[in-house]
C-alpha cells in the first residue's frame, strides 16, 4: 500500500493570500537576507534544514614582478606563488565575511581568475548559509574547522549531505611552467615532419603534476578524504605562449557519518519525446 | 521623480483597450493563469541619462578634491601614504580609494525614473503587479549617454485587493519560478537594483606593483610577489557598498536570485571599479514550512 500523497496547494488561494499580505506591515525585527541562489536552490536548502544568510565575497590582487614571463627553464615559481597567494587571500576575506554574518559555510562560490602580465586577480562570490537548527555534528565541525567555502551548487551540496559527506573547503593547485626551447638542430630536423612536440607535452605534464599535488596537499591540510567537482584549466598563457598554465580547483570533502549513505535514486522513464538536437535537413539549401 | 502625467496619452488608449499584451512566453503565461494572475498589458519604462564630466576640473580629478570625504561623512574613503618620503617631483606620495556618490546617485536616478514610469503604466492598465521584468542598461549613441529600459507584464491578482498605496509590486520572476516562490511562502515586493562606484587613485606602491616592480627599491633581479593592497581593498569595498545599498532598500525583507557584476576601466589617472547588484525583494507571508527533502531521480532515456 503506497503512502498517502500530500494535498496539492491551491495556488490561486496562496497567490491571493500573498498579495493581501502586502497590506500588513513588514516584521520590524527581521534581518535582511541577501542571496544569489535561485529560488529552487533556496527551497532545496530549506528542505534539508539550511538557509541562506548573506551574499559574501572576497578579492585579492597580487603582483607578478617584471621579467617573470621571459623564457626560462622549469617552473615559473613567482607566477605560481602569486596565483596561490591571490586565491588564499580571497578565500580568507570570504571566510571572514562568512563568520561575520554567522554563516556555517559558503556555497555556490563563483571563482573568477584573471591573469595579467604584472598581476593576478582573484574574485570569489557566493552565499553564506547555515543550518536553521544546527545539530551537534554541525556545531562541532563549525567550532573545530570554522566555516567552509565550496564551489558546489546548492543542489550538489544537498546531495553531498544526503550521501553522508561534508564539504570542508575550497582546494586548489596551480603551476606555471616554461615550455623548454627546442634546439636549432631539432627545429630543422622536425621541419616538414608530423611529430610530437615533446617539449610542450613535457611542460604540460610538469605543470599538471605540480598543480594536482598542490591541490591534494591543500585538501589534506583541511582534513579531507577527497576532492569533488574538480575543474581544470590548462593551456598557454595568453600573453606568453611559451608559458604553460595548469590550475585545478575543487571542494575537499570528508565522511560526516560512519559510512557512505546510498541515496537510492528513483528511476524514472520520461514519456515526452527527446528533443531533436541536430536536424540534418537544415543543412540543405 | 516623475508623476502619473508622464504616461503618454497614446499609451492611455492602448492600456485601457479590452485586449491584453504580454511579454510572457507561453509556458510562463500558462503558469501565470494557473495561479490566478491575469495579464493586462506589456508595460515599459525608459530614461536616458547624460553622464557628466568627471575628469579635468571636476571634483573627481586627482588633486582637485583629495581626501574629500568631509562633505559626505558616510561615503567610503580610504587614503594610502607613501612609505618612502620625498624622492622626486613625480613620485606619487599619496593615493586614495573613494566612493563616487554622484555617479551612484545619477545611476539610481536613471533606474528609478525608468522603474517609476513602468509602474505608472502598470497602474494605468489596472495592474496589481509586474512580472517577468527585464532591465537593460546600455550606452546610447555614445559612452556618456546611458539608456535605462525596463519591460514587464502587468498582471491582476483575481480576488485580491489592489496593492497598498496603489503602487504595484514587481519581480524579475515569472512562470514556474514565481509559482515556486509563492509555494515557498514568499511574496514579491519589488525588484532591487543598485550601482556602486569606487575611484582608485594609485599611490607609489600600487604604481610600482602594476609596472612589475617591487615597492621597496630592492634592485635585485627578482622582486617578490606581494598583494596590491589598495586594489584588493577597492574590489572588496565596491562589492560591500553595492550590498549595503541594496540592504538599505530591503528593510527587513529578503533579496533572492541576486546577480552581482563588477567591471573596471581606466579613468582620471587611475581606475574606476563599478559593481551592479540586482535581485528580487521578497517578503514571507506564511510561516516557515519547508518542503520534504526531494527524492533523487535517474532518467532512463
Amino acid at each position: 500500500m503506497s503512502a498517502p500523497q500530500p494535498e496539492p496547494l491551491d495556488l490561486k488561494t496562496q497567490m491571493t493570500r500573498a498579495a493581501a499580505s502586502l497590506h500588513k506591515p513588514s516584521p520590524a525585527k527581521a534581518t535582511a537576507v541577501t542571496s544569489d541562489l535561485s529560488i529552487d536552490e533556496t527551497l532545496l536548502l530549506h528542505s534539508v534544514g539550511w538557509e541562506p544568510v548573506d551574499l559574501v565575497f572576497g578579492a585579492s590582487i597580487v603582483s607578478v614582478p617584471a621579467g617573470v614571463w621571459n623564457w626560462g627553464n622549469g617552473e615559473i615559481v613567482q607566477a605560481s606563488e602569486a596565483h596561490t597567494k591571490a586565491v588564499e587571500e580571497a578565500c580568507r576575506h570570504t571566510e571572514r565575511q562568512c563568520s561575520h554574518v554567522k554563516g556555517f559555510g559558503v556555497v555556490g562560490v563563483g571563482v573568477d581568475v584573471a591573469i595579467h602580465p604584472h598581476h593576478i586577480d582573484v574574485r570569489l562570490l557566493g552565499t553564506a548559509v547555515r543550518p536553521t537548527k544546527p545539530n551537534a555534528a554541525e556545531k562541532r565541525q563549525f567550532d573545530t574547522r570554522g566555516g567552509f567555502i565550496s564551489d558546489l551548487s546548492a543542489r550538489d551540496f544537498v546531495l553531498l549531505r544526503q550521501a553522508g559527506w561534508a564539504a570542508l573547503g575550497l582546494t586548489f593547485g596551480t603551476s606555471f611552467v616554461y615550455a623548454p626551447r627546442r634546439s636549432a638542430g631539432t627545429v630543422l630536423q622536425q621541419k616538414g615532419q608530423n611529430v610530437e612536440l615533446t617539449n610542450l607535452t613535457t611542460a604540460m605534464y610538469a605543470a599538471r603534476e605540480s598543480a594536482m599535488e598542490r591541490m591534494q596537499a591543500s585538501a589534506l591540510s583541511l582534513g579531507g578524504q577527497g576532492v569533488v567537482a574538480v575543474r581544470v584549466n590548462e593551456g598557454p598563457v595568453t600573453f606568453a605562449s611559451h608559458s604553460i598554465q595548469f590550475s585545478a580547483i575543487g571542494t575537499a570533502v570528508s565522511l560526516a557519518t560512519d559510512a557512505h549513505q546510498y541515496c537510492q535514486p528513483q528511476v524514472v522513464l520520461p514519456l515526452d519525446d527527446i528533443l531533436v538536437q541536430f536536424d540534418a535537413t537544415s543543412l540543405r539549401h | 521623480m516623475t508623476t502619473y502625467s508622464d504616461v503618454p496619452s497614446e499609451s492611455e488608449g492602448r492600456l485601457s483597450a479590452p485586449a491584453f499584451s504580454s511579454g510572457l512566453t507561453v509556458p510562463d503565461f500558462a503558469a501565470c493563469l494557473e495561479m490566478g494572475l491575469e495579464p493586462v498589458g506589456l508595460v515599459q519604462g525608459y530614461c536616458v541619462m547624460k553622464w557628466s564630466w568627471y575628469g579635468a576640473s571636476s571634483p573627481y580629478m586627482r588633486g582637485m578634491g583629495p581626501l574629500r570625504s568631509n562633505d559626505q561623512p558616510r561615503a567610503y574613503s580610504e587614503a594610502f601614504q607613501c612609505p618612502h618620503g620625498f624622492i622626486a617631483g613625480d613620485h606619487v606620495t599619496w593615493g586614495q580609494n573613494f566612493e563616487q556618490t554622484l555617479v551612484e546617485s545619477a545611476w539610481e536616478q536613471g533606474f528609478l525614473s525608468a522603474y517609476t514610469r513602468l509602474l505608472e503604466e502598470a497602474t494605468e492598465a489596472g495592474g496589481h503587479g509586474v512580472i517577468g521584468l527585464i532591465d537593460t542598461v546600455r550606452p546610447l549613441t555614445d559612452q556618456a549617454v546611458i539608456e535605462f529600459h525596463l519591460l514587464g507584464t502587468a498582471v491582476v491578482v483575481r480576488g485580491a485587493p489592489g496593492p497598498p498605496d496603489g503602487h504595484p509590486w514587481s519581480t524579475y520572476l515569472a512562470g514556474q519560478r514565481l509559482v515556486k516562490l509563492i509555494e515557498a511562502g514568499f511574496m514579491p515586493v519589488s525588484v532591487a537594483a543598485t550601482l556602486a562606484s569606487v575611484q582608485v587613485w594609485p599611490y607609489c606602491m600600487t604604481e610600482y606593483y602594476l609596472r612589475g616592480q617591487g615597492g621597496n627599491f630592492n634592485w635585485s633581479p627578482r622582486f617578490p610577489t606581494a598583494e596590491i593592497e589598495q586594489l584588493s581593498r577597492a574590489q572588496i569595498a565596491v562589492c560591500h557598498l553595492a550590498r549595503e545599498h541594496v540592504r538599505a532598500q530591503l528593510g527587513s525583507d529578503t533579496l533572492y536570485g541576486a546577480t552581482m557584476a563588477t567591471s573596471d576601466h581606466e579613468a582620471n589617472g587611475g581606475s574606476i571599479l563599478e559593481c551592479t547588484l540586482r535581485g528580487n525583494r521578497v517578503r514571507r507571508f506564511k510561516d516557515f514550512d519547508p518542503l520534504d527533502p526531494p527524492r533523487p531521480t535517474v532518467r532512463l532515456t
